[in-house]
């Protein structure tokens, strides 16, 4: 059953059926092969009930608040600040793109959007001060990533929904370990520095006067980030609520600049939905899935198979690392997390891992996807921003940051407690 | 059948207007509450439950749009290796599963909106909503879905016909990683440079 449920799938996914179509193909061929009732007589129900939930009501809300920060002029303003604040260290505005992308990513749910805007913003720079572009551009790239591990998070909420996790400790458990990442990329950039200090560019210098007069500019972020997770931690708001609190904090704050027009409105919904549909189509067909490998106990039977192989929880937990580093090179993120979560997870978690650790290591497993080759979608982002030179120059780049993530992810494993104190704490 | 297109892109875009300002309207409402309920401890009521129908209708009015401008998420690591005919049948096959399993869920749906009518559901909330209502314009999204997945694959039929392999790529083929990529990076840029335009005529 295992066999042919994942040569189905394989077959489907070569031939380029859209993930969604896919995934539905394969419940519906599982059901026909192994089950007695025709659980596709469920699928109206199902669509519905998926499609309605309240928690995935955060994923347009977030994409929506992205879109609309985009289109406020808050990154630049906060990138032009973060430039006066941090030119001292070897490595000079590396460190603020870095610095730059968690900041940003404090605001957005995701890592394609922070790279995107952090990159489009900050690219200006490389040949003005004569940096090193090829790891300017890794810092770009691996920096984007955080967008995903400092809350707020869209493929959190994914990973919650999927596995029933609580998406607030999920949020909370991102805090720290984007925090300590964030530092971790900053000290690649500083030791690559200190070993060939071709690699950082001029420095620039800012005086106090000015550094002071930019602080106003670092204060957009911060509210969006006290509406969206102030406000869970306050016990004002649920997760989904919070979201919706982050747009209407964006929305004002896009009408503060005098930048909310109806062709702004216009795009802003166009390129959210087009966004939720196509996330919502996967998850609704991911869900029926679900519901079919359950009832055929295809996921007890997985659970039967590794339990045979006699792994003891850290073998398996090192399998599953190098499994997902592996996929990670070759399947788009989303994807990976919809087709795979549902079937490993419950075995993680059956091993006697946390769910929560857990959810924090797969976002960190989702990032390294993000940034390794050949198929990695922040090094694209990167490379269509900068539109010249070849997508080498950016892998090369970003090939220091894969090995800080795996260091990330091994320090995770060594300590719990980076992720795990935060909700523990929440919780009293 | 071009007039028939320009139809189906324009109802497109106006579900993703539709869907978005829903949304939009539901964070409002739902950020009100929140408010109210803390500082007069006062509440809407059923905020939540409109959001939910706002992502359901949204996400059924928005597959037709994702369809059209291919956003929808295929897996083309080996696709990119294949020639042009081989590619467009795949785009063809990819098309009608996509369909079919949404086509099922449509046909399925039916019972579902049909079964609150003839039950008279209604949401078990303050609002009490007949939840044929929200259900109902779910279904229509569905529906135009149908519809313009129909024509896509009409007009792709016909293209084959005539031999345009690369048309039919064109029309319904794979958008790369990289194409997606350089999309998200125009938005960002576009925006960029309006600022930057701004900030030096201020």
């Amino acid at each position: 059953m295992i066999g042919v449920a994942l040569a189905i799938l394989l077959v489907l996914l070569a031939v380029a059926v859209p993930v969604a179509g896919a995934m539905g193909m394969l419940a519906l061929a599982l059901n026909t092969l192994y089950s007695k009732l025709p659980l596709s007589l469920a699928m109206g129900e199902m669509a519905w009930a998926t499609s309605n939930n309240f928690l995935l009501v955060a994923i347009p809300f977030f994409v929506m608040l992205g879109e609309i920060l985009l289109r406020s002029g808050m990154a630049e303003r906060m990138y032009n600040a973060l430039v006066k604040w941090m030119p001292w260290l070897p490595g000079g505005l590396m460190h603020s793109n870095i610095a730059a992308c968690a900041m940003f990513a404090a605001t957005s749910g995701s890592s394609v959007a922070t790279a995107a805007t952090i990159g489009t913003v900050a690219l200006g720079e490389v040949k003005k001060h004569q940096y090193s572009e090829r790891l300017f551009l890794g810092t770009l790239a691996a920096g984007g990533t955080l967008g995903i591990l400092i809350p707020p998070s869209i493929n959190m909420i994914v990973y919650g929904v999927l596995t029933d996790t609580s998406i607030p400790k999920l949020y909370l458990a991102g805090v720290i370990p984007g925090l300590v990442l964030a530092g971790l990329f900053m000290l690649t950039v500083l030791i690559a520095c200190l070993i060939n200090p071709g690699l950082g560019g001029r420095r620039v210098t800012a005086s106090w006067d000015e550094r002071i007069k930019s602080l106003p500019d670092l204060l957009p972020p911060l509210i969006i980030f006290l509406a969206v997770i102030g406000s869970i931690y306050a016990g004002l708001a649920t997760a989904t609520e919070s979201a919706a609190l982050g747009v209407v904090a964006a929305l004002a704050i896009c009408a503060w600049r005098r930048r909310l027009t109806v062709a702004v409105l216009r795009q802003v919904f166009e390129g959210t939905m087009r966004t939720t549909a196509m996330v919502m189509a996967i998850l609704v067909a991911a869900y029926f899935l679900n519901f079919v490998i359950t009832s055929i106990g295809l996921t007890s039977q997985v659970n039967r198979a590794i339990t045979r192989l006699g792994l003891s929880p850290y073998e398996l937990l090192f399998a599953v690392i190098v499994f997902y580093v592996v996929l990670g090179m070759f399947m788009e993120t989303l994807s990976m997390m919809v087709a795979t979560i549902p079937i490993v997870a419950p075995v993680v978690f059956a091993a006697g891992f946390d769910p929560v650790w857990y959810g924090v290591i797969m976002v960190l497993l989702i990032e390294t996807a993000m940034i390794t080759p050949p198929v990695g979608i922040n090094l694209f982002v990167v490379q269509g921003v900068r539109g010249h030179g070849k997508i080498e120059d950016v892998i090369i780049g970003s090939a220091p940051f894969v090995v800080t993530l795996l260091l990330m992810i091994l320090i995770l494993i060594a300590f719990p407690e980076i992720a795990m104190w935060l909700p523990k704490l929440a919780a009293g | 059948m071009g007039p028939l297109f320009a139809l189906a892109q324009t109802a497109s875009r106006f579900g993703l207007w539709l869907g978005g300002a829903l949304i939009l309207l539901s964070a409002l409402v739902i950020g009100v509450d929140v408010v109210l309920r803390k500082a007069l401890a006062l509440s809407v009521g059923g905020a939540d439950e409109l959001g939910g129908y706002a992502l359901a209708i949204g996400t059924a009015w928005g597959l037709s749009a994702a369809l059209l401008d291919r956003n929808h998420i295929r897996i083309d690591s080996l696709y990119l290796l294949f020639p042009d005919w081989l590619r467009a049948a795949l785009d063809i096959l990819g098309l009608l599963a996509f369909s079919a399993v949404f086509g099922l869920i449509g046909w399925h749906a039916i019972g579902v909106v049909d079964q609150s009518l003839t039950a008279g559901s209604r949401s078990m909330s303050a609002l009490q909503t007949p939840l044929a209502l929200p259900q109902g314009i779910w279904l229509a999204g569905l529906g135009l879905f149908l519809a313009v997945a129909a024509l896509l694959l009409v007009r792709a039929l016909t293209m084959l016909g005539r031999r345009d392999v690369v048309g039919i790529v064109r029309l319904i083929g794979v958008r790369t990683a990289k194409e997606e990529a350089t999309d998200e990076v125009r938005s960002a840029e576009a925006v960029h440079m309006r600022i930057g335009g701004e900030e030096r005529r201020s």
